[in-house]
């Protein structure tokens, strides 16, 4: 027996009951909207947070059992190692790290934040609109207290600093603590560049000859993957070195009357469009995530890669002793060096329940002990850099140099993807289509600059 | 009835004969029915009406509470310019002014509309002829293997079938190797990073995924055509195409209606694939309604946006699944 209008999505209906059925969703919708009349139904009015607690605040380290809850997206092992060094130093304290994916992680952070469970330490990848809501504590107190502004480099700290709306950043107060810097750089695959003839390269114009010999000996010179934005890299890597770290941070922070479109952002722009144009970048580059280009390059399938340091252990596991890595050179010998570089930065947030212990451990993120388990696992310490000891032959000592030589020079530049909340799509079409040869440089500045607008009008 | 009109003549008889056969079964289950439920007019109608009510009422509750309202909230939130956080400000009709004229969302909704021929129209073409040779009740064998190994991309994870595709088209993937083995050498890409083929490889990962679906909804269609139809057509020597043709395939009309249904929703809907394999790109060649609404509200702190541009998309899917019910059917 057939029964076709039992699984049919337009069984005719009596006309009476379809008029029923509108009537009630329009007494729904009524009864809905009567509510607004009462106030209480505008987005947002419900799950305001008073402003930021302040008073005293202590250093102290509470007796008794206690548990200290963090958040965060790190997953390399290192809040993991410092919680295990914490809780050594302080028996009674233990410390409960709750790892979360990157993506879901800056998606849920709001809510996780905003929500009675709020943990006392959260990671923060960027402000976002965490210190508009009113969700995470002034920290200036506990700078105070702790002494950081005299312990810990002001250009690191600077960029967890905004004023209280969160839209100006790089100065005002600061809303999270460093725990260990990433930077970006320049890998080189030693093995091809001295068959090559080629030596690490001084200035930007050496490194441009390098890309034609390369080229020319049928080899690929610059292994990228720009499945998910990372042209950006290679773009912000030359803004940097031909605009400075100043200028290039000022655009970073949103400073009005910043612009992208300069001297270091058209021969960014340029250089990247040309390179992919000439094949000096991988034909699917656009079609490659960043984990395959890294494969890519282990496999000798690249002169350069502009990676960033979290990769480091892993490319030398893969091709030990066969690894470089430096500051993108400037156009002198003696250009100040600059990596774009972040921090795993924590904040202790405004529904915390232990802000003081919280602060402890932030304090910890800054010591010597600290120093060592921070660059053991991926991480440039916040400070005692001089400290360290990397392993011999491991691109990680080049690493550690190149971090050194960038603070040296005060050339940390934060990463332009988080200068606004959509600039990270933004990087990742434009620079699709840039490296597609869909737009021109101009154009591409263009939209880079349009999202700058509209994100800090 | 319709099943009637497309069979050639000397069919018409016999399956006048089997519609008739199975009226009165229809009528005897008719009146096996308490008496009561069928009394029209009858004074008591209002009472036992408020009673039907009562029984409706929890899962109207849960309806109303997890699906109306909701979707009603949706509806508020997309007339507020909203972050997610912050005190939100009324903006009217301005999130859908931008709907209706931003390029990427317009983009966006017209890759939605194209993915129907990848989700929808391919499927069905293909899970017909296989249904018809897979499925056919008279048939000897009855494939069990390829049944299970046709259905098994529906069970796997929409997540897992994006990562691996994602492997299969990368630049040293398997289907360059195969290109490759096969001298197609010169055509050989990253296909998910090319601005003409991207939007082609997502849509064949739909195709992919939906055969599946389309293959066992026809199957258990044909598993409903009346047998003697197909041995009428036998015995006025229809060979197996004519036989699709004219019995299989006018007696599936409703399953075809169900399995447009559910893929053109797929396709509108989709979210999943394009997520894991392109995210949108390159550029925004592959974006559509559902990642952009994902992107607008988690990562750009546009809400009210995300929102209408939901709103848009629900209508619009509300619109074509009318449509399609229209068309499919079939006429008294």
């Amino acid at each position: 027996m057939r029964t076709p209008d039992r699984l049919s999505c337009s069984t005719p209906r009596p006309r009476r009951s379809a008029g029923r059925s509108t009537m009630t969703a329009a007494a729904l919708v009524a009864a809905v909207t009567g509510l607004s009349a009462c106030g209480g139904i505008t987005p947002g009015a419900g799950g305001q947070t008073a402003a930021t607690p302040t008073g005293s605040v202590s250093t102290a380290i509470p007796t008794g059992k206690v548990t200290l809850t963090v958040a965060g997206s790190e997953n390399s092992g290192t809040t993991k190692a410092l919680a295990a060094a914490f809780e050594k130093l302080h028996p009674n304290v233990t410390v409960d790290y709750k790892y979360t994916d990157v993506n879901d992680y800056n998606t849920s952070l709001n809510l996780t934040l905003s929500s009675d469970d709020a943990p006392d330490l959260a990671l923060l990848n960027m402000i976002g609109t965490t210190v508009k809501a009113n969700l995470v504590r002034d920290l200036d107190p506990y700078a105070a207290a702790y002494r950081w502004n005299a312990s810990v480099p002001s250009t690191e700290l600077d960029q967890w600093r905004a004023d209280t709306d969160g839209k100006r950043l790089g100065s005002g107060h600061l809303w999270a603590a460093p725990a260990g810097f990433s930077v970006v750089g320049v890998y080189y695959d030693k093995k091809l560049a001295a068959e090559l003839g080629i030596a690490k390269p001084t200035t930007f114009a050496e490194f441009q000859a390098d890309l034609v010999k390369a080229k020319a000996a049928g080899r690929l010179p610059i292994q990228l993957g720009n499945l998910a934005g990372h042209s950006s890299f290679v773009f912000q890597s030359i803004v940097d070195t031909a605009d400075g770290a100043a200028k290039s941070t000022a655009w970073a922070y949103g400073v009005p009357g910043s612009s992208i479109n300069t001297r270091g952002g058209t021969e960014g722009a340029q250089d990247l469009a040309t390179w992919a144009k000439k094949g000096y970048t991988p034909a699917g580059a656009n079609g490659t995530d960043l984990p395959g280009s890294v494969a890519n390059f282990t496999k000798g399938q690249g002169l350069f890669l502009f990676d960033g340091s979290w990769d480091a252990a892993a490319i030398n596991k893969a091709m030990p002793g066969n690894v470089g890595f430096f500051p993108l050179p400037g156009a002198t010998v003696n250009s100040p060096a600059t990596g774009i570089g972040t921090s795993v930065a924590y904040a202790i947030p405004a529904k915390a329940k232990h802000p003081d212990l919280a602060a402890a451990f932030l304090n910890f993120m800054g010591s010597t002990q600290a120093a060592q388990i921070e660059f053991g696992t991926g991480f440039m310490p916040v400070t005692h850099a001089d400290t360290v000891k990397t392993p011999r032959g491991s691109v990680l000592g080049d690493v550690a140099t190149a971090w050194a030589k960038i603070g040296q020079d005060n050339g940390l530049v934060p990463f332009f993807n988080n200068s606004t909340a959509t600039m990270n799509t933004t990087l990742t079409s434009a620079g699709q289509e840039l490296v597609g040869g869909k737009v021109t440089p101009a154009q591409y500045l263009a939209q880079l600059q349009a999202d700058w607008q509209k994100g800090h009008q | 009835m319709s099943v009637r009109a497309a069979l050639p003549d000397g069919v018409r008889t016999r399956s006048a004969a089997a519609d008739d056969a199975a009226a009165p079964t229809a009528h005897d289950r008719a009146s096996t029915l308490p008496r009561g439920a069928r009394g029209r007019g009858r004074p008591g109608r209002r009472g036992r009406r408020r009673i039907a009510y009562l029984y409706l009422a929890p899962a109207l509750g849960v309806y109303t509470l997890f699906v109306a309202l909701p979707w009603v909230h949706t509806i508020w939130l997309s007339f507020y310019t909203w972050d997610g956080v912050t005190l939100g400000t009324w903006d009217g009709f301005g999130n859908y002014r931008d709907v209706l004229t931003d390029p990427t969302m317009l983009a966006a909704l017209e890759h939605a509309l194209g993915f129907i021929v990848f989700f929808s129209l391919l499927p069905i073409a293909i899970g017909l002829p296989l249904a018809a040779v897979v499925g056919a009740a008279g048939g000897k064998r009855r494939y069990p293997v390829s049944r299970a190994v046709l259905f098994l991309p529906q069970v796997v994870p929409l997540i897992a079938v994006g990562v691996m595709w994602r492997w299969m088209y990368a630049q040293n993937g398997l289907v360059n190797r195969i290109l490759d083995a096969v001298g197609l050498r010169s055509v050989t890409r990253a296909w998910l990073g090319d601005f003409t083929w991207a939007y082609v490889a997502v849509g064949l990962v739909g195709t992919w995924v939906m055969t599946g679906l389309t293959l066992v909804v026809f199957q258990a269609g044909i598993q409903k055509i009346d047998t003697s139809l197909y041995e009428a057509a036998r015995i006025d020597g229809a060979g197996p195409v004519r036989e699709f043709f004219a019995v299989t395939l006018p007696g599936l009309r409703a399953d075809i209606g169900v399995a447009l249904t559910v893929t053109v929703i797929a396709a509108l809907a989709s979210f999943d694939v394009v997520y894991v394999t392109t995210g949108g790109g390159p550029g925004t060649s592959t974006i559509v309604p559902g990642v952009l609404i994902y992107q607008l509200a988690f990562t750009d702190g546009k809400v009210g946006a995300a929102c209408a541009l939901a709103v848009v998309l629900s209508a619009l899917i509300a619109l074509i699944v009318l449509a399609i019910g229209r068309l499919v059917r079939e006429k008294p």
